[in-house]
């Protein structure tokens, strides 16, 4: 039997990259709070290393035992038997993702929330992808910007605004969206490489910026700023200059003293009432189990983990899964479209040290920021060209038909080469289709027995398909005329398991079409809040923590709001 | 995981710097950990031709990419140690087949007409070739470029071979220009001992 916990008012279900900053309002607000967490705490000391087996071969900050033993499977549709990848690329530990993220820190812009509406108004409905179930979000990007705000200073981003209150700054993007004041610090630096690709950039008439990042450009609040030593993704930042939720809301959140965190819990099952209200959660802990009774539940896994979670917490008042009578958890799901360029260039570029996030980024092919008339696609791409080269993967490099793969004429190549090459990251905007899904695996369970996650990914998008190749060739112009002396342009994919996978739990007013309401919390079960990028309708060209961030931000702060209407 | 605690096998030899010849031997020949001495022998006429000791300087079997290789088939990478193993054996079986002698006991020509084979898909009776190609080839990448921490990469020679210019703690702007080459940072991110 379950050994019943102390209720709280709060429990928030993972300490990650949302869970993480969503107990911060809350614990101000004086509200007991349970952080339930799969994973434990990370020690700088012993667990972030300059180490390229132990971060990237190995992943030893990312092997966590949970997300590992629940790997999604991935298949094109029911006519497909599913399959799991090798991996999980997320992991379990208080703070998350966020603890080995590239910490790239964008705002969506107005445009990605209210999509459709723009695309009719500009292009008329022909222009509306085939198949999809986009909707415009149920808020706009200004009723966001406030809590981007919240979120840029609690976890500290620096960074350059292109648009302070509608003025273009002549720095920064000025493709963004307008911003209130200025980021809290000074972008990271440019490398000699990434000031090369700016500058050619410019020559393009293209407008190239330094990208926002969670990562401390300057001391700040206590944490030390960025080393720049070249071991940044897929590792925990030594010097805590990352902005990881470990280092930042959370302990923040802990000095109140209202935030008691059960770290290697197992979440199995949210509990129900015969009202239809959620009573708490159930976890494992070294095979024991406890029921933790919380006034409201705030499910704060990843994308794949929110969904499951509630498909598999089934009873009389859900039996197709928790808030999921109208059938639309695991709908509007989709992983983020992003596609690889390569280039070699004739001389050394210098890109070992750095970190994804030292980079240059144009926004001209993104989001509707150019005429799409005639094109054949909505959307775009961000072009993003960045440091941090490893010395295993730089010697696995392509040798673009100029070498054999080994022996003396392949060494002299690495030799000369593996310094030359630079690696490009382009994001795609990306919408829910009627055919790509989350649901629960018919075979494959985790050890408890409960089924993975699949992804129905509905194969080929003609639309991203087509924004992809306009990106690819937009990236071919700026290399070429950076003077790269060969081009890969890796062909346009489907994403599998992603680690920017959205919807599942899509946000949005009409509940037919999307499981929580405006304000992140269920349309059916009015006391289970849903936290993450899952609940996010489109992707924007750009990496979405800050977005799933703030929008959790914003839901414990309604709930804090409206503490009584939501917990009785 | 045994790494930390596991002495390299230049350890042995700084170690044993001031002992008589007859044990500094003794130490030099200690058993690989997953293979057999014979299967050692045969994975070093392999990856020396894979990245051969040139005028570039050493390959990956002065490098010790044998020793990482050895030791992640013992520990992290166990469960691919036989399917590893068999596909070795069969690159032997295969150089006795069509060079008359095994792999070791084969000039580095006719080795390299070996690898040539794998590479081109041309080796016929070898089904497993190109897989097995394609993970020592990984696996000795790891062991020449990886830190030398995990047993290769021996005195840096990977890092200084693609003139990576090592894990320092902290880089500065100048560190980064494009026209200037680092000095070598010849550190392991796990201390001083392991090189």
């Amino acid at each position: 039997m379950a050994t019943t916990l102390r209720p709280v008012d709060v429990a928030v279900i993972g300490l990650g990259a949302t869970g993480g900053v969503a107990v911060l309002p809350l614990a101000r607000a004086g509200l007991k709070i349970a952080g339930i967490e799969a994973g434990t705490w990370m020690d700088p000391h012993r667990d972030f290393h300059a180490d390229e087996i132990f971060n990237n071969v190995r992943r030893q900050v990312t092997t966590s035992p949970k997300a590992q033993r629940e790997i999604p499977t991935v298949r094109t549709g029911p006519e497909e038997k599913a399959r799991p990848p090798a991996a999980h690329p997320m992991m379990n530990a208080i703070g998350g993702t966020s603890i080995h993220y590239w910490a790239q820190s964008w705002r969506l812009k107005a445009w990605d929330f209210k999509t459709r509406s723009e695309t009719l108004q500009r292009y008329g409905p022909a222009a509306i992808p085939a198949g999809t179930t986009l909707e415009d979000w149920p808020l706009t990007y200004d009723e966001l910007a406030p809590f981007y705000d919240i979120i840029e200073d609690e976890v500290g981003v620096s960074g350059a605004a292109g648009n302070i209150g509608g003025k273009l700054t002549g720095r920064g993007n000025p493709f963004e969206s307008p911003r209130a004041k200025e980021y809290p610090m000074p972008p990271l630096r440019g490398s000699g490489f990434t000031d090369h690709m700016a500058e050619t950039a410019r020559k393009l008439s293209w407008k190239p910026f330094a990208p926002p990042a969670a990562i401390n450009s300057q001391p700040r609040k206590g944490r030390s700023s960025c080393v720049y030593h070249g071991y940044c993704g897929l590792g925990g930042c030594h010097v805590s200059a990352k902005g990881s939720t470990a280092v930042t809301t959370i302990p923040e959140a802990q000095k109140t003293k209202n935030l008691t965190i059960f770290d290697n819990a197992h979440v199995t099952r949210i509990d129900t009432d015969g009202s239809g209200r959620v009573t708490g959660v159930r976890y494992l802990r070294n095979r024991e189990e406890f029921f933790q009774p919380a006034k409201v539940v705030l499910l704060a896994g990843y994308t794949y983990e929110n969904s499951r979670l509630l498909l598999l917490s089934k009873s009389k008042l859900y039996p197709r899964g928790l808030s999921n009578n109208h059938g639309q958890v695991g709908r509007h799901y989709f992983g983020h479209w992003n596609s690889f360029v390569t280039a070699l260039f004739q001389h050394d570029i210098n890109t070992w040290y750095g970190l994804p996030a030292q980079g240059t980024t144009c926004d001209e092919w993104a989001d509707d920021n150019f005429d799409h008339s005639g094109m054949g696609f909505i959307g775009g791409s961000s072009l993003h060209v960045m440091t941090e080269r490893h010395p295993i993967d730089a010697s696995a490099m392509n040798t673009f038909g100029r070498a054999p793969s080994w022996g003396s004429a392949w060494k002299k190549f690495i030799h000369d080469n593996a310094g030359r090459q630079s690696n490009t990251y382009i994001q795609t905007n990306t919408f829910p289709y009627e055919t790509m899904y989350l649901d629960l695996d018919d075979e494959i369970t985790d050890p408890l027995g409960d089924p993975v996650c699949r992804i129905n990914t509905g194969g080929m998008r003609e639309n991203e398909r087509r924004a992809t190749q306009n990106a690819n060739s937009k990236m071919e112009q700026w290399f070429q005329a950076a003077g790269a002396i060969e081009v890969i342009k890796t062909p346009p994919f489907v994403p599998g398991v992603s680690t920017h996978a959205y919807g599942g739990t899509r946000m949005g007013d009409n509940a037919d079409t999307n499981v929580v309401n405006r304000w992140g919390f269920s349309h059916e079960a009015p006391n289970l809040g849903v936290l993450g990028a899952s609940v996010m309708g489109t992707s924007g060209a750009r990496n979405p923590t800050l977005t799933a961030q703030a929008l959790a931000w914003r839901t414990a702060d309604y709930l804090v709001k409206n503490w009584k209407s939501v917990s009785s | 995981m045994s790494d930390r605690h596991d002495l390299t096998r230049r350890d042995l030899l700084i170690t044993a710097a001031f002992v008589p010849l007859a044990a500094l031997a003794a130490a030099a020949q200690t058993e690989p950990l997953a293979l057999t001495s014979e299967q050692m022998k045969t994975l070093e006429a392999f990856i020396d031709r894979l990245i051969p000791t040139d005028e570039l300087g050493p390959g990956a079997v002065e490098a010790r990419a044998q020793i990482y290789i050895d030791r992640v088939l013992a520990g992290p990478n166990a469960n691919e140690k036989a399917q590893f193993l068999e596909g070795l054996a069969a690159v032997n079986a295969f150089a006795q087949r069509t060079q008359g002698a095994p792999l070791a006991d084969l000039p580095a020509e006719k080795r390299d007409l070996i690898l040539k084979a794998i590479d081109e898909d041309t080796a016929q009776g070898l089904p497993q070739g190109r897989e097995f190609f394609n993970r020592a080839r990984r696996l000795t990448l790891e062991g020449m470029f990886g830190d030398p921490y995990y047993g290769g990469n021996g005195a840096f020679a990977g890092w200084d071979l693609i003139r990576y210019p090592g894990p320092r703690p902290a880089v500065d702007a100048e560190m980064q220009h494009m026209d200037v080459a680092p000095a070598p940072f010849h550190h392991s991110a796990w201390g001083t001992r392991y090189k």
